[in-house]
């Protein structure tokens, strides 16, 4: 569980996060939602140690972040960001071997758990007969999921992620959504994204975090945050909150 | 009007100064008096010793300055400068070989020859079917050429007999000693030709600013009228680096130099300024290349190399924060 | 494959120059050395060491420009391009110069605060300190740096004449000095670049993700940054006090190596290494027998070799690619 506690982060005369405190459940899928510049992407790296707070304490299971050495922050906590630089003509396979990094040492061969781990991300995001594939040659779909095997690979408790359906068709964010879910089910792997897509959000999360202007407006399971109120005080519209035909799940609809 | 008078009076005051100092200062009321003699000190110098340098200094970095300022508009580029784009080292390299395998060229010759073969080489290459040539491409192609042209020029160096190679590279880092009336008067009459001829061509060039489709829309015949201006400024960087050598970084100076000292919002203007704007650094390099050591002359070269790579670095900050690079 | 052809070329630039060998004046030579016997003189104290230093400098050269490609995900990034070269041979230049050439061993340590400074100016005018580095702005910087070297090197050729023979045989990079070279201790300076940049290598990897992506993998940008400008420093140094600044082998090496062995960069820096001797070797042989008996310059055989390369990614390059 990460506990954030009074946390501000910024320019200690304009804070992007002000005074923040709130939780991200293990073992659960928990979006951060909010509008453009609330502090959203700063609240992820912060979390991902990139960041550091200019106040307050993050902690992982009791233990403060920054008092962690980047290596063995990187063996807990992957975070994909929102645009990661794809070297010139990289492979899947290679781009995925380098999820390893924090579990090689400087003279360590590559060994047979590091290919283990790199086999069982790429099955896990449906890419392993695509691994001798550039990365260019892959539609973006695949090519997010190639992204997303690289953070499992590094086979880390938890995992954060800045908008990662951001340009993609509807079909590829459900599609890579759904993937997330299903390797929170199965593994447990505690899963933080941001996105966009208010109805997305409440049918793939089990904890919201919204934000309004670098605060919190609430935390809580979909049902409670996702309330017309909220989406006033966060977003500053009006909407109506009803429920998904399908899974039940609420869905905004704006006025 | 009073930007230019100001222009006008920096170049006047710089070919004073290059006039008055150099290994021995002379006073400007005896280079007056020299003036109208024959015999005499200031008849010595302005006849000459400083004389012919000063002119010659004037006339080459006018056609370089215009020279860079013609290819910065047409490619909407601060960088694209024959420099940078490797005609002046092109223009370098065949002076180097007509001196070292004796062939009977004037360098002149030699230089717009070579400068005119490289331009071609560059454009071959960075020619694409179809499409308007990115200023990037250009700008890397040429770049090429030139790393290519200075190795070759390097081995010839290293192949020549120590006095000749000495000469070499003294001409190849853009040196004024040794300039002649003659000299003078070449890149003179060449080159108020070539500069008439530019300044035709600045109508043409303020609509291809605008862009090709534009251009075309405006009934411009683009490719010609590309052509025509990249010949012209081919041929005047080619004049001014037959008589200095590739002096670096005058024509990547000059252009916004000028801009800036002129406030020009015309192309013909900018074009002129540029051109003034390359005369005065070229005669300042030289003053300060004479001076700046007693009794050792300096190539001019040395003194724009020094200030041209810091400005070529502010350059590209300024332009990596417009995001155009 | 690539091991082999470098066996092979090494065996003929033994036996090919001005005095061709026969092979078995070789194992003779090995065998009972004779110091009278001329061809015995040549191979042994004129050949292999310049064997030796073609492959040191080679390999060297290949390492340094692999690291800098890798990490600054720049397809130009070579020492020679990037005036590291330029500022290693002109420290060289200005310590011989002063120094005079009595002591070559220690002018050639001149080599390395030249590099070290070079890498240092270049990669913080390319933006590499503050941002992700942008390849079209390292280039111009390296041009602007070349630049200013060339020009200081002119003013102290003109005002020191003694000097201009320096420059001459320190301009342009040749392996026809090898013989009063420090040899062995610049192989032992290689070395420990060469392990430093395999010890690094899967952080290097990382860090051409991009800052967020390698910090998230746990990398600190500024020690990986600060451990590839010592390989670089290292390698080039070496490979500068040993064969003078050769231009753009660091070109040519990357690309073949990401034909050949596109995975992991060990195994990538290895073959770099390999590629780089072998390529630098054949522009030596090259070179020694296109003009005979007049000896084209090993650099200047591969700056001819490089441009084209050189010109062909300027054209494949399309602007998106650049910004």
């Amino acid at each position: 569980m990460i506990s954030l506690e009074n946390v501000s982060i910024g320019y200690s005369e304009r804070p992007v996060i002000d005074n923040l405190t709130t939780e991200v459940p293990q073992g659960k899928v928990t979006t951060i939602l909010g509008p453009n510049g609330c502090g959203k992407s700063t609240l992820l790296k912060a979390l991902a140690c990139l960041k550091v707070p200019t106040q307050g304490c993050i902690r992982l299971d009791g233990i403060d972040l920054s008092t962690l050495s980047s290596r063995d922050r990187a063996r807990k906590i992957a975070i994909l960001p929102q645009h990661p630089i794809a070297p010139d003509g990289v492979r899947v396979g290679d781009l995925v071997r380098r999820g390893r990094t924090p579990w090689r040492g400087a003279l360590s061969p590559w060994r047979t758990e590091d290919q283990a781990a790199c086999d069982e991300a790429l099955v896990a995001v449906h890419l392993q007969h695509d691994q001798s594939r550039t990365l260019v040659e892959l539609s973006g779909g695949q090519r997010q999921r190639a992204w997303l095997a690289l953070v499992l690979a590094q086979q880390t408790p938890i995992l954060l992620l800045d908008e990662p359906t951001t340009h993609l068709d509807l079909v590829y964010q459900i599609e890579l959504l759904q993937l997330l879910r299903d390797r929170n089910r199965n593994s447990g792997l505690t899963v933080v994204s941001i996105l966009h897509d208010l109805n997305l959000a409440a049918r793939f999360s089990d904890h919201l975090i919204l934000l309004g202007a670098g605060k919190l407006v609430d935390a809580g399971p979909p049902d409670t945050v996702l309330s017309a109120d909220n989406i006033r005080a966060g977003f500053n519209l009006q909407a109506l909150v009803t429920r998904d035909p399908i899974t039940s799940a609420p869905m905004v609809v704006p006025h | 009007m009073i930007r230019w008078a100001i222009l006008i009076a920096i170049l006047v005051t710089s070919v004073c100064l290059a006039l008055r100092y150099g290994q021995i200062s002379v006073p400007l009321d005896v280079l007056w008096n020299g003036l109208g003699t024959n015999d005499g000190p200031g008849s010595l110098i302005l006849g000459t010793i400083r004389g012919p340098r000063v002119a010659v200094a004037m006339g080459g970095g006018f056609v370089l300055g215009l020279s860079g300022a013609l290819f910065q508009t047409l490619f909407r580029n601060p960088l694209a400068s024959p420099d940078v784009l490797g005609f002046t080292s092109g223009a370098g390299l065949a002076v180097i070989f007509a001196v070292s395998f004796n062939l009977a060229i004037a360098p002149t010759i030699a230089a717009v020859a070579g400068g005119v073969f490289a331009a071609l080489v560059v454009a071959a290459i960075a020619y694409q079917k179809g499409v308007e040539t990115p200023a990037i491409t250009l700008i890397l192609v040429g770049l090429g050429i030139g790393f290519f042209a200075t190795g070759l020029a390097t081995f010839l160096m290293t192949v020549l007999p120590t006095s000749s190679a000495l000469e070499a590279q003294r001409w190849l880092s853009g040196s004024l000693s040794g300039s002649t009336w003659g000299n003078a008067g070449l890149v003179c009459g060449l080159g108020s030709l070539l500069a008439l001829f530019a300044l035709a061509q600045s109508r043409a060039l303020g609509v291809l600013e605008l862009g090709n489709d534009m251009a075309k829309g405006l009934g411009l015949s683009t490719e010609a009228s590309r052509w025509t201006i990249s010949g012209t400024g081919v041929l005047l960087a080619a004049v001014g680096v037959s008589l200095t050598g590739p002096v670096p970084f005058v024509a990547l100076i000059a252009g916004p130099l000028g801009a800036v000292l002129s406030g020009a919002t015309t192309v013909a203007g900018r074009l002129l300024a540029g051109g003034m704007a390359g005369a005065i650094v070229l005669v300042l390099a030289d003053l300060v290349a004479r001076v700046a050591i007693p009794n050792t002359q300096l190539p001019a070269g040395v003194f724009t190399g020094l200030i041209g790579a810091p400005f070529l670095l502010w350059r590209l900050g300024v332009e990596m924060r417009k995001g155009r690079v | 494959m690539a091991a082999l052809c470098l066996i092979a070329l090494a065996l003929i630039s033994l036996f090919i120059g001005p005095r061709d060998i026969a092979f078995d004046s070789f194992a003779a030579a090995l065998q009972a050395y004779d110091q009278y016997d001329a061809e015995h003189v040549t191979l042994m104290q004129i050949r292999l060491p310049r064997l030796w230093a073609a492959l040191i400098a080679g390999g060297a050269l290949g390492v340094a420009a692999m690291v800098m490609q890798v990490v600054t995900r720049n397809p130009f990034a070579d020492p020679g391009v990037l005036g590291i070269n330029a500022g290693a041979a002109f420290f060289l230049i200005v310590g011989t110069t002063l120094l005079g050439r009595a002591d070559e061993a220690f002018v050639a340590v001149f080599a390395f605060p030249g590099a070290a400074l070079m890498a240092l100016i270049v990669f913080a005018l390319g933006g590499g300190f503050l941002r992700d580095i942008n390849p079209i702005r390292l280039v111009l910087a390296g041009v602007a740096v070349n630049a200013l070297l060339a020009s200081l090197l002119t003013a102290l050729v003109l005002l020191r004449q003694d000097s201009l023979d320096v420059m001459r045989f320190w301009v342009a990079g040749s392996l026809s000095q090898a013989t009063t070279r420090p040899l062995f201790e610049m192989s032992l300076i290689a070395l420990a670049g060469a392990s430093l940049a395999m010890a690094l290598a899967t952080r290097f990897e990382a860090f051409a993700l991009g800052g967020d992506m390698s910090q998230g993998l746990g990398v600190r940008p500024g020690r990986v940054l600060a451990g590839a400008l010592i390989v670089v420093t290292l390698c080039a140094g070496a490979a500068v006090s040993v064969a003078g600044p050769i231009a753009f082998l660091g070109l040519i090496v990357p690309p073949i190596v990401r034909v050949l062995s596109p995975g992991d960069l060990r195994l990538g820096l290895l073959m770099s290494a390999v590629i780089g001797a072998l390529i630098l070797l054949f522009a030596d042989v090259l070179g020694r027998v296109i003009l005979s008996p007049l000896e084209v310059r090993a650099g200047i055989m591969t700056a001819l070799l490089g441009t084209p390369l050189f010109l062909w990614v300027a054209r494949r390059m399309s602007p998106g690619q650049v910004s």
